[in-house]
Formats: C-alpha cells, structure tokens, sequence
C-alpha cells in the first residue's frame, strides 16, 4: 500500500487550515499586537481565528466523500462530513463570543490553543484507527484543560484546570490500556480489520476487560456518572467560553468517535440489550452507564444554587441520553445522536454565552445572579429563553425532536420487552424532572424583579448577532429537523 | 504452570496499573498523582510492546509505533500538568490537593 500523501493533504485541508490559522494568530500578536490596547488586540486575534474556521468550513463542506481512506486511517463518510462541520460551527460560535466576554491576559494564545482543540475534535470525527483517534483525543483534551485553567487571575480556574486535568489524564491511561489489550486480541489498530478479527473470535473475558477500559475512559472523557466527578468544577471554575467549548463540540465529536469505535470497530462484541437475558457485551454496560447518568444527573440538578454546576449536572443527564443514542445508533444509524449532540452544543453554547455577557457586569454564579434579565438586557433573556427550552425538549425547538428521535430509536430496538425500552421510559419521566429546574432558571431570568443596583447590560455587536444566530438556528433546525437527520 | 513470557509481561503491566491508579487516587501531592498516572501510561506501553513482540503481528512495527507516539503524548501531558500544577501553586502556596476545595456542591 502506498499511500497519496497529496490526496491526503486535500483530505485534511481544514485541519491544515485550522493550525496554519493558530500560528498566524500567535505571530501577528507578537509582531502587531503587543502595542495595542487590550480590546483592538482580542477583536484582532478573534476574526484571524473566525477566518481559519471559516475556511475550514469551506474546505470540510467540499472534502470529496469518496476520498481515499489511507489505509484505513481515516473515514470521509457522511458523518465525519457532518461532524467536522457540526464541531467547526460549535467552535466559531464560542469564538465568536470571545471578543466582548473575555479579560483573559493572554488572548491570542487562548485563541491559538482553541484552533488545535477544534483540529482534535475534526480529527476525532473522522478517525478509524485507535493511533489517530488516541492522538486527536489527547489534542483535544490537552488543549482543553489549558483552556479550563487560562484565567490565571482566579484560583477557581486553575482549580477547575487541575481537577479537570487530573480526571482526564487517569481516563486516557484506561482508554490507553483498553487499545493495548484490543491490538493485542486482534493484531490491528483499525477498526475495520478489529471488526473482521472479533467476528471469528469468540468473546473472552480479556476482550471484555478491554472493551470496559475503553468505556471507562469514554465514560470519563463524556462525563458520564460514576466517572462526571470533575464535571461540575470544571464548568464553575473555567472561564465561561473555556466552559461553552468542553460541553459542546467536545461532546459532539467525542460521541462521533465514541459510536465509530464501538460499532464500526467492536460492534462484534456488542453483546444485546433487546432481552433481559440478552447476551454480554459493551451495550449492557453502555446502557449501565447511560442510567445512572440520567438518574444521577437530573436529580443533582434539583439541589444545585449554582447556575454553572446546574448546567453541568445537566451535562451529565443529557450526556445519558446520548448514550442511549449511542445503543440506539447500532439499528437506527448515527443519525439521532448527531441531531441530539448538535443541538445540545447549541444550546449550551448560548447558555453559557449569556453567562458570559452577565459575568462582563458582575459575577455571575448562583441563579440568582440571573435575576431581572428581562429588564437588565431583553435580548439576552429572550434567548436564554429559546435555549433552555431547548435543553428542556419543549417543542418546536431543537432540543425536543433531539429527544424524541433518540427516544424513538431507542424504543424500535425491542419495544418494552427489553431493558433499552424501560430505560428510554426512565429518560422520558426524568425529563419531566429536568423541566423543573429549568424553569427555576428561567423564573429568575423573567419574572424576579432585578435588585435595585443592578445595571443594564450592554452586549457587544458580534456576541449579539451569535446569540441570534445560535438561537434562530435551534429555532430552524426544531421546524426542520429532517435537514439533519436524512444527512446519513 | 509455567508461563509464557508473554503472560509475564502482561501480568507485569497490570501490576503496574493497579499500582499506578492507587498511586493516582491514594496521593494528596499532586506531582505524585501526575506520576501515578505516568505509570498507568507506562503499563499500556508495555502492553503494545509485549503483543507486538511476542504476538502473531501482521503489520511489523504497529505496536512501537503506537508506543513512541503515546510516549511523546504522555510527556506534553507532563508538561500540561506541571503547568496547572505551578498555576494552583501561585494561588495556595502549596500542591495539596485537600486544599483545593474551592470548587464544590
């Protein structure tokens, strides 16, 4: 096999664009920003990074799908088509918010590191060897956990930084662990040929030891519980677009890679969670996993005073839904999990978005600091207002056919007859739940009055027109949810 | 019952796991935390070395390969993690990790 590296340069032009676009945004700070003042310079590196997004976006939309594969090294399907484009959207709207929210000392570098986390999570999306998938996760979770700790000002960040860092680093040795054992069981580090050696082998306790390891890592990496201990702090302590990024496009290409490694590649050893007596394998597991995620998530939720660990227990519950998307992606295809995770990472981005613009006035922490935005800034509440209906499933928004085609999906496998069906039962009563406090956020944001010294906030041009845009595109994408999910 | 070299190497590496996570979960410094993680990537290595030298490998160097590569991942990890931890030294003078308790709820 000799494998076109032009062909291959052709196939990877957005993630060449996306580095290339860091180091000219660390260069033109160095050579033309340091005299600036501090806002000329964020506005600076913010549209040289809008502009390598966007042509990654040009480049990603026309990347041929037919393209060659280099030896099974990468997949240019339909879905890593979407993917790439899914997370570099994600990406530009949290870049987008950066120039009005931020104080952070450094903004070109914050800047740069956020381009090599966006060419993590496009490589993630197209990956299908565990070499490049290990290599893109790792590039997407370093760079992440320097953006959770960038503000150096305040101890919470560099705590959240820590923790999050600490967390991750224990679950890429476990998912490190789990590759080995797989190479060692099948001889191949791609997915089609692990495949092809787990459909003659039988299951044996190593394989299964193995694929758990994997999914403890992923489990880690998604914040799903019992492995979400890091989630919460991390969201209270990071900087609120630092914040919007780890719970949105992470999640989006971490759960590409996450359903092609265990279906295109261990889908063998699945196992079945169509019966109660079906047979063992990664799904009983996954399903394990993806309950306690909904049930610890949404009930934590009730007790949180804290808006940004309200969002992150959130986090957790949706990251449960998405795992059943996942169990449910064997039948039904990638398709429902790819519409939920979109949407979900457009509705946390303006979540935290409008936490950021309140935060540019006064901390913004506890719900209550949310009081009177109806007053303080009427745009803002008025999409604070489409986007946690979003994240509650309230139709015609984005969120509610996200639910109902992964529930859907979930519920064909075997009806009721089944774990998989009283489990997507329990993700539709703990919705009910989850709409409670929800609305406790939006009770503060619309009808307590502000206290009396609270000022009006002003929100700059860009991060109005994204919150817009972000809000328009649930809106559209609630109407039109067909547009997504017949990509595939 | 005698062992096969490569049932040594995995038994090796496990033990090697096991005391890297305790380490990583037992220890309040944090740099001995950033170590025990360190020899949890380290057992894995060993694993790839070990089913690529003793394995009916088809593909020649796939398991060094993946070992070099994880190498020089395990040490921009390092180099992250020095930078977090000298981040949370700066803030409480010291890297107990019971006293970064900030964050909680």
């Amino acid at each position: 096999m000799n494998p076109d590296y032009r062909q291959l340069l052709s196939a990877l032009l957005p993630e060449a664009s996306l580095v290339l676009g860091a180091l000219i945004v660390l260069g033109v700070d160095l050579f033309a920003g340091r005299q600036r003042a501090f806002a000329p310079r964020v506005q600076l590196s913010s549209w040289l990074g809008l502009l390598a997004i966007a042509i990654a976006i040009y480049h990603a939309i026309g990347a041929s799908p037919a393209a060659a594969n280099f030896g099974g090294v990468f997949a240019f399907d339909a879905l890593a088509r979407a993917a790439r484009v899914g997370v570099l959207l994600l990406a530009g709207f949290t870049l987008a918010l950066l120039p009005g929210t931020s104080r952070l000392a450094h903004p070109a570098e914050y800047v740069a590191i956020l381009l090599f986390a966006t060419c993590g999570f496009t490589l993630m999306a197209s990956a299908q060897q565990l070499l490049v998938a290990f290599l893109a996760l790792e590039l997407a979770s370093l760079s992440l956990y320097v953006l959770a700790g960038f503000d150096k000002s305040r101890p919470e960040s560099a705590e959240a930084g820590l923790k999050y860092f600490l967390f991750g680093g224990i679950s890429a040795a476990f998912l490190l662990f789990g590759f080995s054992l797989i190479y060692g069981l099948t001889g191949s580090i791609e997915f089609t040929e692990i495949a092809q050696q787990l459909r003659v082998q039988p299951t044996t306790p190593l394989l299964v030891v193995a694929v758990v390891m994997i999914l403890v890592g992923f489990g880690f990496k998604a914040a799903a519980a019992p492995f979400h201990l890091w989630a919460p702090d991390a969201y209270q302590g990071a900087p609120a677009t630092s914040a919007a990024l780890i719970a949105s496009a992470s999640k989006l290409a971490g759960f590409t890679l996450f359903v092609r490694l265990l279906w295109h590649g261990a889908g063998p050893a699945a196992g079945s969670v169509s019966s109660f007596t079906g047979a063992p394998g990664w799904l009983p597991v996954a399903a394990v996993i993806a309950g306690l995620s909904l049930l610890l998530g949404n009930i934590a939720a009730l007790a949180q005073s804290n808006v940004r660990r309200l969002l992150a227990y959130s986090a957790i519950a949706h990251a449960g839904a998405l795992l059943l998307g996942v169990i449910a992606a064997g039948s039904a295809g990638p398709a429902p999990l790819f519409y939920y995770a979109a949407t979900y990472g457009l509705a946390t981005i303006g979540a935290f978005g409008v936490i950021a613009m309140i935060d540019r006035i006064s901390p913004c922490q506890r719900i209550t600091d949310l009081a009177g935005l109806y007053r303080r800034s009427p745009l803002l509440a008025g999409c604070l207002f489409v986007y946690v209906l979003s994240l509650a499933g309230i139709p015609p928004l984005a969120g509610f056919f996200g639910k109902f085609a992964v529930f859907a999906a979930a519920l064909k496998i075997s009806g009721l007859g089944g774990p998989i069906g009283w489990l997507a039962v329990l993700a539709i009563l703990l919705s009910a739940v989850a709409l409670y406090y929800y609305l406790v956020i939006l009770k503060q944001a619309l009808v307590v009055p502000p206290a009396n010294d609270a000022p009006r906030i002003a929100v700059p041009a860009l991060a109005a027109i994204t919150l817009v845009v972000v809000a328009a595109l649930l809106v559209v994408l609630g109407i039109f949810p067909s547009r997504i999910l017949t990509l595939f | 019952m005698s062992l096969s070299p490569l049932q040594l190497c995995l038994l090796f590496s496990s033990a090697l796991f096991c005391v890297g996570l305790i380490g990583a979960l037992a220890r309040s410094n944090t740099i001995l935390v950033l170590l025990g993680v360190e020899l949890m990537l380290n057992a894995a290595n060993i694993n790839f070395i070990a089913f690529w030298r003793f394995g009916p490998a088809p593909s020649p160097a796939t398991g060094v390969m993946f070992v070099v590569f994880s190498i020089a991942v395990a040490a921009a990890e390092a180099a992250v993690g020095l930078a977090l931890v000298i981040a949370i030294y700066r803030h409480q003078k010291n890297i107990r990790l019971q006293e970064a308790v900030r964050l909680k709820g």
